[in-house]
């Protein structure tokens, strides 16, 4: 366990360490949440509620979707195809640790940054703009939306890694993942709330582990989730995780099966 | 002109050949490219079956908002696709080759790749633009369509300016890869009409980083809803920025000793 202790500090240094990339990261992000907050706000003035969302909550799912964007959203799927791609992934194939553990170290690392910095963004903006902010109406909710905060960085974590596997058999294994990513994001909720879609499509991706990852775990904070379903909610969330867990073992195993490199 | 016809021709074509070699690739690009401009517009006539109007502006005309973002911003990847390598151009010795081609060294480095996967994007968003400016004829349709399209070549110059820029900083730093990324990232802001945003934001996306001018002003002079003064303004801030981004890639050019062979 120290080892991985150990790769994630050390991971949080280099992220540190390469804060331009950092900085492009958040400036990203910031720019989806401004466009973002001033679209819902403009949408919202003179409306009490839309789609059943009070003003406060949609401006609350703005920012919090922020922060699910930074946490869970956030992956290493670039950097593991560079390294299959690459064939560096070699160097830690040899050395006493599993790879799984050691990414999801990194991947952590990379979540741990992030999430500071969409708090700090955050922050700074419900100072500038005073808007009003949702908080959890019970210690339950609050509860089971860190429980689905976990869950479903867990759940991206298997995804990507299933997608990102894609290399050990292409060596164009980026576009695949490209298409995943913007996929996620829409299918995830993490532009708008899924319930903005028609019905036929909330229908088909409520069969899909997607809304899991971001419009789910925010809507149980917002409490438009009732106790029984938030439960039922985060069992298949844990369920999708299990299920992408297995898959993405296997695809690994497969992968590493026939995986060759050459030089060093 | 002919000179550079054939370089654009052999450049493109091997560009091409790049992408035919890797079908699994290209298909796995165009897919998330065409995605999320489909999500995003399904977003909008999602949108639009709760309300009548977005800041003052109907369905079809927000819309048009959204595809000339989309024209704007392709345009410039169309043609600037090679920037995004001017980083490592410069690092690992190419631009050294070619400055000394008997071509410009900045058209070389912009057309070293010409992305057939954004061309292809580009042509259904110029479709639904033509059907969208369609459904508004009205008395002065003419002139309006004309402003349009000069705005929103207008736009393609200011988005030019910028990769230009960049590219100068590439060549003078080898460090700023990022910035270009930055610049794609505040673009997205430019997906709504400028309106939407606060008083205050929209002076920013007027006079500091100038999207409003390139996303909101080609539509709203099409809806007659920009005056002369602005559309002056737009004109007068493309040039003077395409000036001042060929003048600095030229100094940067000039003060470049070479950093890799």
């Amino acid at each position: 366990m120290r080892k991985y202790w150990r790769a994630y500090q050390i991971s949080i240094q280099e992220t540190l360490q390469r804060r331009s990339s950092l900085l492009m990261d958040r400036v990203g992000g910031l720019a989806v949440m401004l466009s973002l907050y001033y679209f819902w706000k403009t949408l919202l003035s003179g409306r009490p509620s839309f789609l059943g969302y009070s003003y406060s909550q949609m401006l609350t799912y703005i920012f919090g979707m922020n922060i699910l964007r930074s946490f869970a959203l956030t992956g290493r799927g670039w950097e593991l195809v560079g390294e299959i791609s690459s064939g560096k992934i070699s160097s830690y194939l040899v050395r006493p640790l599993n790879y799984h553990g050691y990414a999801l170290s990194l991947d952590l690392s990379k979540k741990t940054i992030h999430l500071f910095a969409a708090l700090i963004e955050v922050g700074a903006l419900l100072m500038l703009f005073h808007p009003p902010f949702y908080l959890p109406q019970s210690a339950l909710s609050g509860l089971a939306f860190l429980a689905a905060l976990v869950l479903a960085s867990l759940l991206f974590f298997f995804l990507e890694f299933l997608v990102s596997s894609l290399a050990f058999w292409t060596s164009e294994s980026g576009g695949p993942l490209f298409f995943f990513e913007l996929c996620v994001q829409f299918a995830a909720g993490a532009f708008f709330p899924l319930d903005v879609l028609p019905r036929l499509i909330q229908k088909g991706l409520s069969f899909s582990p997607f809304p899991y990852l971001v419009f789910l775990p925010i809507n149980i904070y917002l409490g438009r989730v009732g106790e029984g379903q938030m439960l039922r909610d985060l069992l298949m969330a844990g369920l999708w995780t299990a299920v992408f867990a297995a898959i993405s073992l296997v695809v690994w195993r497969k992968g590493l099966a026939s995986y060759s490199a050459e030089g060093g | 002109m002919k000179k550079y016809l054939r370089v654009w021709w052999k450049m493109s074509s091997m560009s091409l050949m790049a992408q035919i070699s890797h079908p699994l690739g290209s298909v796995g690009f165009l897919l998330g490219k065409i995605v999320r401009i489909a999500f995003f517009f399904a977003f909008i006539i999602a949108i639009f079956g709760h309300i009548k109007n977005l800041a003052g502006y109907s369905l079809s005309e927000t819309a048009l908002f959204f595809l000339t973002f989309n024209i704007v911003d392709i345009s410039a990847q169309i043609l600037f696709r090679g920037i995004y390598s001017a980083r490592r151009a410069v690092s690992e010795g190419d631009f050294d080759f070619y400055l000394i081609q008997p071509c410009s060294a900045l058209f070389r480095l912009s057309m070293t790749t010409f992305d057939f996967l954004d061309a292809i994007t580009l042509l259904p968003v110029l479709v639904m633009t033509g059907q969208i400016l369609e459904r508004f004829s009205s008395p002065g349709f003419f002139v309006h369509c004309l402003l349009y399209f000069f705005l929103t070549f207008n736009a393609v110059l200011i988005a030019s300016s910028f990769h230009i820029l960049v590219a100068g900083l590439a060549v003078r730093t080898q460090e700023l890869e990022n910035t270009i990324w930055i610049y794609r990232d505040i673009m997205f802001m430019g997906r709504f009409p400028s309106d939407v945003y606060g008083p205050l934001f929209q002076l920013f996306l007027t006079f500091v980083l100038p999207i409003a001018v390139m996303t909101s002003f080609p539509v709203r002079a099409f809806l007659g809803l920009l005056s002369p003064q602005w559309i002056a303004y737009a004109f007068t801030l493309a040039g003077l920025l395409f000036g001042l981004s060929l003048w600095f890639w030229k100094t940067s050019v000039r003060q470049y000793t070479s950093s890799s062979s």
